[in-house]
C-alpha cells in the first residue's frame, strides 16, 4: 500500500508530510519544516529590512528546505481618511462604552503611547515594499491571506516562486485558480481570526472540486488539530492541511506564557465569531471585551478601522501586563485538541502517527 | 485596454502612500460590479475579508511599475453593514464584473 500521507504538495514542495504550519513564530517554522512538514511565516505586520532578516534567519537554519511567507495585500481599501478624521468618526456612545470596560476591568494603559501614525495595512505602499522584499529574496513560497493580484502572480512566476492563496467562497478559489495561483488553501468557518461562513467540512470538497481539472492542490484549513482531522482532510480530497492554532502554545512559541496556559484551558465553545475587536467578523478567545461587546444594551461594533482604534488599547495594555484574565488571541474552533505545551516537532509526529493509525485502521478493516 | 485620460504621477492625498498614475477607463465606467475585497487590520497581524457591490465609475490608480490596478466604485448597494464610506477602491483581481447586457 502506497504511504497516503504522500501527496503531489509532497512532490512539489519536497517535504516528507504534507503538513503546513502557518505560524507568526520563525523558530516554530524552522522546527516544523526541520520535522518533514512546511512552514509559512506571517510577515504582513512587519517592514521590509525585518522581513529580510527573518528570511536569511530561517535559511540558515533550513538546510535547503522551502518555506514560506505570508502577507496580506489589500483587495479594497476605502477613501483615503486620516487617522484623525477616522478618530473623529467614532461616535460618543462607543467611545463611552470603551471606558466604561476600561474602568469596570481596570485595564492597564500599555506600556508606550501607540504608534498608531506607523500601523500598516492601510494603503498600498506597505504591500508593495513588502513583495519586493520577497522577490529579491527569491522565497521558495508566497501565500497571500486575500487575493493574488495579476502582477504579483506574474513577477513570482518569472522567479520560480510559488503563489497560494487563501479563500473563504469557492468562487473566490475559481478566481485564483483562473488567475494562476499554484496552492488553494479553503479555509472553513472553524478556523481563526477572520474567516468565511462555510464550515471547513463544506468547503473543502467544493473547492477541491474546482480545482480539480486543473491539478491545483488544495490545503484544508480551519479547526484542523489532529491526525484525524489530516485524515479527513485527505479523504475530503485535499492534498495537505494548513494549521494555525496547533502551534501557538507550543515549546517554541513565542506566546507569553500566561496566553498559552489560556489557550491549553480553552474549548471550542471558548472561541467566540464576532466584529468587537476589529470590526470584521473573526474567531479569536472570549474575554471581558467579548462579554461587554454582546450585552444587549452595549452600542454596535463599528466597522474598520474605527472599532480597532476601541480595542487596541484594551488589548495592547493587557498583553504588556500579563493580564491573562483579559488577553484574548485568535484561535480556531480545533483548540480543543492544543492540551499541552509541546515541542513543534513532537506535535508533528504526533499528527502523523494519529494520521497513519486512521489509515491502517481502515485497511484493516477492508481485509477483515 | 479601454480609452485612458490623465496618466499623470500622483503621490497619495495623505501624502505617504504609495504614487500612482490615475486614468479612466470609459469601457467600465458604470458597470455594476462585486468586490471581494477586504485588507489587513491596521495594528494586527489579522486580515478581514469585506463583499461590496457598487457600480465602476471608470476612475482608476495603477501603483508601482507592474502596475498594480484598482478601479474606483460607487452608488454601493452592498457594504458591510455600518461601512462609513460613501466610495471604495477595488483590487482588479478581486473585482467580478457583472455581464453588459448589450455586450461590449
Amino acid at each position: 500500500m502506497r504511504n497516503p500521507l504522500h501527496t503531489k504538495l509532497c512532490d512539489r514542495l519536497g517535504i516528507e508530510y504534507p503538513i503546513v504550519a502557518f505560524t507568526h513564530c520563525k523558530d516554530v517554522a524552522v522546527a516544523v519544516i526541520n520535522a518533514g512538514g512546511f512552514a509559512v511565516l506571517g510577515e504582513a505586520m512587519h517592514p521590509p529590512e525585518h522581513i529580510a532578516a527573518d528570511i536569511r534567519w530561517i535559511r540558515e537554519r533550513v538546510h535547503g528546505k522551502p518555506f514560506g511567507i505570508d502577507l496580506v495585500l489589500p483587495a479594497s481599501v476605502p477613501e483615503e481618511k486620516s487617522l484623525e478624521e477616522l478618530y473623529a468618526m467614532i461616535p460618543r456612545a462607543q467611545r463611552e462604552y470603551t471606558e466604561m470596560i476600561k474602568q469596570k476591568y481596570q485595564v492597564p494603559d500599555p506600556k508606550e503611547k501607540l504608534e498608531i501614525s506607523n500601523w500598516g495595512g492601510l494603503d498600498q505602499k506597505r504591500s508593495l515594499d513588502q513583495l519586493e522584499v520577497l522577490f529579491d529574496e527569491k522565497v521558495p513560497v508566497i501565500a497571500s491571506g486575500l487575493g493574488s493580484p495579476e502582477f504579483m502572480l506574474k513577477r513570482a512566476h518569472q522567479l520560480g516562486i510559488q503563489v497560494w492563496g487563501l479563500v473563504g467562497k469557492p468562487r473566490q478559489a475559481k478566481k485564483q485558480i483562473a488567475a494562476g495561483t499554484d496552492v488553494i488553501i479553503a479555509q472553513g468557518y472553524d478556523a481563526a481570526g477572520h474567516t468565511g461562513n462555510i464550515g471547513t467540512f463544506s468547503i473543502v470538497p467544493q473547492v477541491v472540486d474546482a480545482a480539480r481539472s486543473s491539478g491545483v492542490p488544495v490545503l484544508a484549513a480551519g479547526g484542523v488539530t489532529t491526525g484525524r482531522h489530516l485524515a479527513a482532510a485527505l479523504a475530503l480530497g485535499a492534498d495537505g492541511v494548513w494549521t494555525g492554532s496547533l502551534w501557538l502554545a507550543s515549546r517554541e512559541s513565542d506566546v507569553n506564557l500566561p496566553m498559552k496556559e489560556k489557550l491549553i484551558e480553552s474549548s471550542a465553545d471558548d472561541t467566540s465569531y464576532s466584529d468587537c475587536i476589529s470590526g470584521y467578523t473573526m474567531r479569536t478567545i472570549r474575554c471581558p471585551w467579548h462579554v461587554e461587546w454582546s450585552r444587549e444594551d452595549a452600542p454596535r461594533a463599528l466597522k474598520p478601522p474605527l472599532q480597532m482604534l476601541l480595542s487596541n488599547e484594551y488589548i495592547t495594555g493587557a498583553n504588556d501586563y500579563l493580564r491573562k484574565d483579559l488577553m484574548t488571541e485568535a484561535a480556531g474552533q480545533g483548540i480543543d485538541y492544543v492540551t499541552e505545551m509541546k515541542p513543534a516537532r513532537q506535535i508533528l509526529s504526533d499528527m502523523v502517527e494519529e494520521a497513519l493509525d486512521v489509515f491502517d485502521r481502515f485497511a484493516a478493516d477492508d481485509e477483515g | 485596454m479601454s480609452s485612458t485620460a490623465s496618466r499623470q504621477m500622483t503621490r497619495a492625498e495623505n501624502g505617504d502612500g504609495a504614487p500612482f498614475r490615475a486614468g479612466f477607463d470609459a469601457a467600465r465606467a458604470g458597470r455594476r460590479a462585486e468586490c471581494d475585497g477586504g485588507a489587513a487590520v491596521a495594528g494586527t497581524r489579522f486580515a478581514g475579508r469585506q463583499f461590496f457591490a457598487g457600480t465602476l465609475t471608470g476612475d482608476y490608480r495603477d501603483f508601482g511599475d507592474y502596475p498594480w490596478r484598482w478601479y474606483l466604485m460607487n452608488s454601493l448597494s452592498h457594504a458591510p453593514q455600518g461601512y462609513p464610506h460613501a466610495t471604495v477602491w477595488c483590487e482588479a483581481g478581486s473585482l467580478e464584473i457583472e455581464e453588459d447586457p448589450g455586450g461590449e
